[in-house]
């Protein structure tokens, strides 16, 4: 390559960084006005929440005092733990339940798979505060299976199913179903029906067939869906506040608490800075999974 | 090929254990909505199943009562309002996102949905903060713009697969042909958005009407549906609230249909499109 060629070359390039350069800015005006509302309305206040968290109450100096107290009290570190356990529980029970039913979908006829799914996603669509009053219609003390249960005698006095981490776990598992069988229904209709044609043909039984080739390739998804889900539930209000009658505060009720009964401001900022270090932890788990996909 | 017509032809495997499993997996899905819905008409004050008898009584005592009845045109309102302004900014940032075009698509992107990931107690908090310092709490403004927050990431999602799954040379061709670039958005892209775009729109709506927790926070005495139930469930039964869930469920309901008839609207022209190319 002569050194007029390298030069032509070079010149060309840059040129060509100089436009890709302006024609990365050609689009600016449209995401402009939503950017300007991000930065104002979402992004500045989460850095006013860390500088919260990091403000000694009265003088306002900064401190890490917060976090201290966040490490060392007992009561934090007992309610973030029931948290994750519920969390984890429902996560679990929300997997092993919505697993069968994903399978069992994808192998309806069509006419079936719709109906089906409707059956899924018409709950999913329903306000979260209509699912979780329902239950305690069914389940509360003065319910329909509680009626049932003492008119035909068989308890003396009202059986408390909810208010407590059962009546909670219940009613988390009823609205998360759906972020888990979606995905993983999707998932299972992209499974290679060839892969498993492979197995069969090759002398391997259903049952080995399943578990050795259909499940093993579902699998990512299921832990993909499985961390949304348990992110979803670390961070759940409603349903603990109705169905756990304040008897089963996680992390979310503690923030509230916080702020409208003990005016703890700076603690509860300390608080959701911690949930949401956890919360983007467990997101980029998530994604990490789902280029595995 | 021969081995992929052998197994779809093959009869799936369904296990009476797997369909009875699922069946009921389904059932404790749906019967929130399933027992709700009767026990909205039940003459009776208290929870009877199956009712005694039916009545109308709780929807008369809803649509009478002046709480409930201002709960209602606030939630519209703003959930109007809310949904409007993250369909308009939504939508112009989807376009830019798709088509390219802005630097740091990426990190762009991740921050405009990021709202739909951080747990929704979070944004409430930070707002509630923000809203304290510059006296915004229990403002309409302050409301409408929390729940634009909240919804854009929806819109952007759905407008995102409705701008990429429109043909990139067909503006092209508009602007080669001496089209400006605002005259091939208004009459050439627009025309063809609009049904997934009124599909967002509805979808941003409902998720708007139906928000509890950043609500909760901010509102002050601003009362919306949600808050009022919420507050009414925490309190005591009130055999009103099944007819407001019933009339939610309801609403929801015809809200669903017809964004998916918009959706398929959006779809159809897609493929009418291909059929032509």
């Amino acid at each position: 390559m002569t050194s007029r060629q390298a030069l032509v070359g070079n010149a060309r390039s840059s040129a060509g960084k100089a436009r890709r350069w302006a024609l990365s800015f050609v689009n600016l005006p449209f995401v402009l006005p939503l950017l300007i509302l991000i930065l104002l309305a979402f992004d500045w206040p989460l850095l006013q929440a860390l500088s919260w968290s990091l403000r000694e109450p009265k003088t306002h100096a900064f401190t890490f005092q917060q976090y201290v107290e966040f490490f060392d009290s007992r009561i934090y570190i007992a309610i973030i733990w029931r948290t994750f356990v519920i969390a984890g529980i429902v996560t679990g029970v929300t997997a092993l339940l919505a697993y069968p039913l994903a399978l069992w979908l994808t192998r309806l006829r069509a006419r079936w798979q719709v109906i089906a799914i409707c059956g899924v996603v018409v709950p999913f669509w329903v306000s979260i505060l209509v699912r979780t009053y329902a239950w305690i219609v069914i389940l509360g003390n003065g319910g329909i299976v509680n009626r049932w249960l003492l008119d035909l005698a068989l308890v003396q006095k009202p059986v408390s199913f909810l208010y407590n981490e059962f009546g909670v776990t219940l009613g988390m598992v009823n609205v998360l179903l759906p972020f888990l069988v979606l995905p993983l229904y999707a998932a299972m209709l992209k499974v290679d029906r060839r892969l498993l044609a492979v197995a069969q043909t090759l002398g391997a039984r259903d049952h080995t067939v399943f578990w050795k080739v259909f499940f093993p390739v579902t699998v990512p998804a299921l832990v993909a869906s499985m961390i949304l889900v348990f992110i979803l539930a670390l961070g759940f209000y409603v349903t603990p506040a109705i169905l756990g009658g304040g008897k089963v505060p996680m992390v979310a009720n503690m923030m509230d608490l916080m702020i409208n009964r003990f005016h703890r401001w700076e603690m509860a900022a300390t608080v959701a800075i911690m949930l949401l270090l956890v919360t983007l932890a467990f997101y980029g788990l998530y994604q990490w999974f789902r280029r595995r996909m | 090929m021969v081995p992929e017509a052998h197994v779809t032809e093959e009869t799936p495997n369904r296990p009476v254990w797997l369909t009875a499993l699922s069946l009921s997996v389904v059932a404790f899905l749906c019967l929130p909505i399933l027992i709700v819905v009767p026990m909205s008409f039940s003459s009776a004050q208290s929870l009877q199943f199956p009712p005694p008898g039916l009545s109308l009584r709780w929807f008369e005592k809803l649509f009478t009562d002046h709480w409930w009845l201002n709960a209602g045109i606030n939630s519209l309102v703003l959930a109007s309002a809310a949904s409007t302004l993250a369909l308009l900014l939504g939508t112009l940032a989807a376009y830019a996102l798709v088509r390219g075009g802005v630097f740091g698509r990426r990190i762009l992107e991740a921050n405009f949905v990021a709202p739909m990931i951080v747990p929704p107690i979070i944004t409430a908090l930070a707002l509630f903060f923000l809203c304290a310092k510059y006296d915004m709490l229990g403002t309409f403004t302050g409301l409408v713009l929390a729940h634009t927050v909240l919804v854009v990431p929806y819109v952007i999602l759905l407008m995102s697969v409705a701008i990429q799954s429109f043909d990139e040379r067909i503006e092209q061709v508009a602007l080669t042909l001496g089209a400006t670039k605002l005259r091939m958005l208004t009459r050439i892209l627009l025309p063809n958005l609009l049904p997934s775009a009124f599909a967002s729109w509805l979808f941003a709506f409902v998720i708007s009407f139906d928000e509890v927790v950043v609500t909760l926070f901010l509102s002050g005495t601003y009362l919306t549906i949600p808050k009022k139930m919420f507050s009414e469930l925490i309190i005591q039964i009130n055999p009103t609230i099944t007819a407001v869930a019933t009339v939610l469920i309801v609403f929801s309901l015809l809200i669903a249909v017809a964004a998916a008839l918009m959706m398929r609207r959006g779809g159809l022209l897609q493929r009418r499109r291909e059929a032509v190319a």
